[in-house]
């Protein structure tokens, strides 16, 4: 048997080893994970076993870089117009705060870290703490999504969590497509290269074009087959074209999916095929991330530990400052931030648009920071998730019916009935 | 009318960023999939209309927007897009083993045998005969001595005989045909792939040791031997390995339908065994042996992963045909088209009659028989590259003639099933006392 066979074969059994280990682990202690396919991805990688070479792993790029417009357009589709009106304003400010603070403090904190820390200055420091940034600023919904099926119902905590969990995301990739345009090299085939404004600009237009262009395209289609070509193929030529203009394929694929989820009358079927392969794709890129991988080692580890601790203050404590400066603790409870620490998929996404991205400042500490987050984030989620959920004040059955749990809230039911109207 | 026009504004946004920008490199090959897929998926839609199958539509966008027409899609472009292609054999190999029951193999096995191999010897003599017949007019016979002459003629019509599981597999997804005809036609076309690539290395080491090239030769007969003896092992063993692992478990299905295609792809590269052949075999292992549905999960878990990937297969397919050399090359090309499905038909009408197979069954099945791919294509390269003079003339007019069967084969095999009333698994089974196929 040759070596490279036998590798192979090693490989394959440490998968389904991995697959089995954590399927169980899943079922016995809720963890919502795909730390199997990173495994794997490791042992394939350089780092390991050789078997994925970094010539052949290149290769992969365009169809991870695929993986993120499709990861921009699925949240966009969460970014229903006639739905979020229904919610009131203080969800949205709530979201909003903890989501810029968290932004703000973990770029502050790896600005600071870098700089002294390497010895650089400010605006060589500012692109790998703003990608750091976002990257702690974004939060997992599968977590979200698991306990609704498990609990079998949506309490207001739940319902800002999930504002939450959009607003992070918009928000982290927002600052990574800033970040593209901040670094952009320019296009020597203009009279004048644009500048990051107007990059930020064409990066809106591509997805707002895009977007209206596909709607048209996909029209009524409603067979799931046909859906999942077409809307391959437009996501696919969005993300191609921000790529082409060098730009992040997150905030076209982004707009696009927002435009689609708010024009098309086959919003329901779009969303059913973009979640038909979220979490394929999602581990594809674990996969991809894994076998990427570089270790930070040395000095490297100390941004990402900072990194770690920072995101986990900002998301606990900001979130518990802004519900108490709304008047809101005795809806969400004083820990609802704690539902956020999850990571999910768009931290890895970021993280790797930011590694492909060929100017790059510190890439290795950056990715290495988004698997390590994602590694020990993904393992407690869920658990930290049911705990915020089931001690929270009041719950809503999935009915809409919104009963007050044991009085131990102490809160008048017209109060909590008018923050949702939608329930 | 509409997706017209849009692809048309799509086009002309890539014109303005490639205006815009001097970058390429990745991002351009994605634009360009991504344009490649919706001008596809429009074509198939719009083939449906003139009731042609959708695959024609996407060889027909493919052949329009690719290198040698409007050059949309660049030579660069389609070597990066080589891995959907070797995706897209692979999940094709392995949809197409899955696609056979034991049980059914067990009672039409020789009946297979028998229609196959009577195609394939009537095919393979009519073809020979009308090169030799053409000599005088064919490029890399034209002067050549009665030696040449044999060994060439031998190895382009080993090369010629050739099907088409990946047009096959492409249009019984398509059409969702079930029934007598579609189950004949690919039982056939999964005999005689196995069949092809044994005759072709028989034919090549004979036209070796008459006319040697100076080439590096593709191998001993016993290499010959291990690829396509070796392919039965290696694919049961992988088989198994899925069996066993659906047995634990069938989450993620999806994933795993590409992992396994491409993990399975990877072991016949190290083993040296058919690529295609051993994920037959692994797919047939995986569907039949395999307990409680979970093997048909599978099954379907890889035809949905495989639509999309289709489009993109055959549009590349389309993209690689060299229409100069069709326009320059038909008048050679259509006679030895034209002999080739004669002979298939024939082959097939007497292999039926020995088979004792029902008419309504024996009839149409010559139609499903026509097109030919990736396999061909394979075998062309082989060839070529073992003469390297003659060989690339040979090349260029079996790929002609290779495009010219995949375009009508398609049509052919879906007027065939549409005859039979398959599409769309509507078919009765044929009565018991059904009168045998007339000679």
């Amino acid at each position: 048997m040759s070596s490279a066979l036998l590798l192979v074969v090693l490989v394959a059994v440490a998968y389904v080893a991995a697959k089995l280990a954590f399927q169980w682990i899943g079922r016995h202690l809720l963890i919502v994970s795909g730390a199997e396919y990173l495994l794997l991805g490791i042992l394939l990688g350089p780092q390991v076993s050789g078997l994925l070479s970094p010539e052949s792993l290149r290769t992969f790029i365009p169809f991870m870089t695929l993986a993120l417009g499709w990861m921009g357009a699925m949240v966009g589709m969460r970014w229903y117009l006639p739905g979020m009106v229904r919610l009131r304003g203080v969800f949205y400010r709530l979201a909003f705060v903890q989501s810029l603070a968290t932004l703000v403090i973990v770029t502050g904190a790896s600005l600071l870290v870098l700089q002294r820390l390497f010895g650089v200055t400010p605006g060589y420091a500012l692109m790998p703490a703003l990608v750091l940034g976002a990257i702690a600023t974004s939060s997992a919904s599968d977590a979200v999504q698991l306990i609704i099926q498990r609990l079998g119902r949506r309490s207001l905590v739940v319902r800002q969590i999930e504002v939450a969990v959009g607003m992070d995301s918009l928000l982290a990739i927002a600052t990574l497509a800033a970040v593209f345009c901040l670094n952009h090299v320019g296009t020597p085939l203009l009279a004048r290269s644009p500048t990051a404004v107007e990059w930020f600009v064409i990066s809106c237009a591509v997805g707002v074009a895009g977007g209206a262009l596909f709607h048209l395209f996909l029209g009524e289609e409603r067979d799931p087959d046909r859906l999942f070509i077409s809307l391959a193929g437009a996501i696919i030529f969005v993300t191609g074209a921000a790529s082409f203009l060098q730009l992040s394929p997150l905030l076209p694929g982004l707009l696009m999916g927002a435009i689609l989820a708010n024009t098309s009358r086959n919003r329901q079927q779009i969303e059913d095929v973009l979640h038909s392969v979220e979490r394929p794709l999602y581990f594809v890129l674990l996969l991809c991330g894994g076998a990427l991988w570089r270790p930070a080692g040395g000095a490297g580890l100390i941004p990402v530990l900072v990194f770690l601790v920072a995101r986990m203050m900002s998301k606990v404590y900001v979130s518990r400052a802004a519900a108490q400066l709304n008047d809101m603790t005795q809806v969400l409870g004083p820990n609802w931030g704690r539902a956020l620490i999850g990571q999910g998929g768009l931290a890895l996404a970021i993280a790797f648009n930011y590694l492909i991205e060929s100017n790059s400042f510190f890439p290795d500490i950056i990715f290495t920071a988004a698997v390590a987050s994602v590694l020990l984030t993904d393992l407690a989620s869920a658990r930290l998730m049911q705990k915020v959920v089931t001690t929270s004040p009041y719950e809503v059955r999935n009915s809409g019916e919104m009963r007050p749990p044991a009085e131990a809230a102490g809160l008048p039911r017209a109060q909590a009935a008018s923050v949702d109207g939608a329930a | 009318m509409r997706r017209v026009i849009i692809l048309i504004l799509l086009l002309g946004a890539m014109q303005l960023i490639a205006l815009a920008t001097p970058f390429g490199g990745a991002g351009r090959s994605i634009l360009v999939f991504g344009f490649l897929i919706l001008a596809a998926y429009s074509a198939g839609e719009l083939a449906v209309n003139f009731r042609l199958p959708k695959i024609v539509g996407y060889m027909i966008a493919g052949a329009v927007f690719g290198p040698f027409a409007a050059g949309v899609v660049r030579p660069p472009e389609v070597q990066a897009l080589n891995p959907v292609g070797d995706l897209a054999i692979a999940l094709i190999a392995f949809i197409a083993g899955a696609e056979l029951d034991l049980g059914e193999l067990r009672r039409r096995g020789v009946s297979l045998l028998k229609v196959t191999g009577t195609e394939l010897g009537v095919t393979f003599v009519a073809i020979f005969l009308a090169l030799i017949l053409m000599r005088n007019w064919i490029p890399f016979l034209a002067g050549a001595n009665w030696i040449v002459v044999l060994a060439f003629g031998g190895l382009f019509a080993s090369v010629a005989i050739v099907h088409s599981p990946a047009v096959t597999i492409a249009l019984l997804t398509e059409t969702r045909a079930h029934g007598p005809v579609a189950r004949t036609t690919l039982g056939v076309v999964l005999v005689a792939d196995v069949a092809v690539v044994l005759l072709f290395s028989v034919a090549l080491s004979l036209a070796q040791a008459l006319v040697p090239s100076g080439a590096r030769g593709v191998g001993s007969l016993a290499a010959t031997a291990w690829e396509i003896g070796g392919a039965f092992p290696v694919g049961l063993l992988i088989g198994l390995a899925i069996v066993g692992y659906l047995r634990i478990t069938t989450s993620d299905l999806f994933l795993f339908a590409i992992l396994a295609t491409f993990f399975g792809l990877e072991v016949a590269r190290l083993m040296h065994t058919e690529p295609l052949l051993t994920l037959l075999i692994t797919g047939f292992v995986a569907k039949n042996f395999s307990r409680h549905g979970s093997g048909q999960l599978l099954r379907e878990a890889m035809e949905r992963s495989a639509a999309p990937v289709f489009v993109v297969f055959f549009a590349l397919a389309g993209a690689k045909i060299e229409l100069p050399e069709l326009a320059r090359l038909w008048p050679l090309v259509l006679p030895i088209a034209l002999v080739r499905a004669g002979g298939i038909r024939v082959g097939t009408r007497l292999g039926a009659r020995w088979a004792r197979l029902p008419a309504n069954e024996a009839r149409p099945l010559w139609m499903g028989l026509i097109s030919q791919a990736g396999v061909a294509i394979g075998l062309v390269t082989v060839a070529s590259a073992s003469y390297p003079a003659a060989g690339g003339e040979m090349r260029t007019l079996l790929l002609t003639l290779i495009a010219m069967n995949e375009t009508v084969g398609a049509i052919l095999f879906r007027r065939a099933l549409h005859k039979a009333g398959e599409v769309g698994g509507g078919t009765a089974e044929p009565a018991e006392e059904a009168e045998p196929a007339p000679a």
